[in-house]
């Protein structure tokens, strides 16, 4: 099996090494490919000192754009699994086996690691969990997917999800929509617990105003998801 | 018809302005800093007021057909949709080209490091 760990980072200078030296300690065999969203400091050289393939995007795409370089590399280069760590270090790296495991039985296309699931752990503001919680019921409603943990970066992916995520994927806070996509082209979507740590550095991307729009963005996403299909079965086939 | 519904001068003035910005949008496109694609909604909204301007009667027909009292605010109803269309079509032309420049820059940042990698392995063969 061949494995790539898809790291996006965007000017993450000072946790990027740490990242890379617990995944080589975490899964020893899997290659590492950090994306650089554009950064304005060291991102891609601390990368390429730690040993890992830098995909060095030329402007700022934003985390989907940046995920989505990811697969596109494991799609050209047949990697039969893929899995996307943020460069942050909120993501704990020794989750990946156990992830890994719904794929290689057959059981599952992408497995998301929830932080909802086990026990412990980092989990974000009253607020935010709130919008996990709607956007969990939305996905639930609109998809069918049973995921705890629909904002989760923590993901990985088996051969027909690379397939489709480097074909197709959401940009702007992409990830359950990204749920969606998958559920929607008959992928089997599964979650497995992880705790996650609270950033070392910097601040998340969502602050309490643009969760509104976050969640308004991804409401009309998912609302707006048949139409979207139809049209891609159509640019497919 | 006793009296004209629109002033000779003023139905002058506009069929000149519509004339010369019409003229503007052929230059445009025929010295390409206009596609015709994309200026081809601007050429026909305005060749459709231009219409308007030389029959003024049709502004009244529409009018009444859509039971406005005053012709000038179907004309004005008329101003805002045409304006309306041709942002739109600004911005629809706005999203194909961001997924462009999205595609574009990932293709790029693959080039690159396929470009290393090489150079790498190259540097390898130059070192034995």
């Amino acid at each position: 099996m061949r494995a790539l760990a898809i790291v996006p980072a965007w000017n993450e200078e000072r946790d990027l090494a740490g990242v890379i030296g617990e995944l080589r300690r975490a899964v020893p065999g899997w290659d590492i490919c950090v994306v650089d969203d554009g950064s304005s400091d060291a991102t891609a050289a601390v990368a390429r000192r730690a040993g890992a393939v830098v995909l060095r995007l030329p402007i700022n795409l934003g985390i989907g754009g940046a995920v989505q370089t990811g697969y596109l590399w494991a799609r050209a280069h047949g990697y039969d699994v893929a899995a996307q760590i943020d460069g942050d270090g909120q993501h704990d790296p020794q989750y990946l086996e156990g992830a890994v495991r719904p794929i290689v039985d057959g059981t599952a296309d992408v497995v998301i690691g929830s932080r909802y699931l086990g026990p412990g752990g980092f989990r974000s503001s009253a607020l935010r969990r709130a919008g996990a919680r709607y956007l969990s019921w939305f996905l639930r409603l609109r998809c069918r997917a049973h995921v705890t943990d629909p904002t989760s970066g923590f993901r990985v992916a088996g051969p027909r999800a690379i397939e489709l995520f480097a074909a197709h994927y959401p940009s702007d806070y992409p990830e359950p929509e990204a749920i969606a996509l998958a559920t929607r082209h008959g992928l089997r979507v599964e979650e497995v617990p992880v705790v996650m740590r609270e950033r070392q550095h910097g601040t998340s991307s969502i602050g309490p105003a643009r969760t509104l729009y976050y969640l308004i963005k991804v409401s009309l996403a998912l609302l707006l998801l048949p139409v979207e299909r139809s049209r891609k079965v159509e640019i497919s086939g | 018809m006793n009296q004209p519904l629109l002033p000779l001068e003023l139905q002058v003035v506009a069929c000149v302005t519509l004339l010369a910005f019409l003229a503007w949008l052929l230059y445009l496109v025929r010295f390409k800093r206009l596609s015709l694609r994309e200026s081809l909604l601007w050429l026909v909204s305005t060749a459709v007021v231009l219409l308007f301007s030389l029959f003024p009667r049709l502004l009244y027909d529409l009018a009444r057909a859509i039971a406005v009292q005053v012709p000038s605010n179907a004309l004005f109803a008329l101003a805002i949709l045409y304006l309306a269309l041709n942002i739109l079509s600004l911005t629809i032309g706005l999203s194909g080209g961001a997924t462009h420049v999205r595609r574009l820059a990932q293709e790029c940042a693959l080039l690159r490091a396929e470009l290393d990698a090489m150079r790498v392995s190259l540097e390898k063969l130059g070192a034995s």
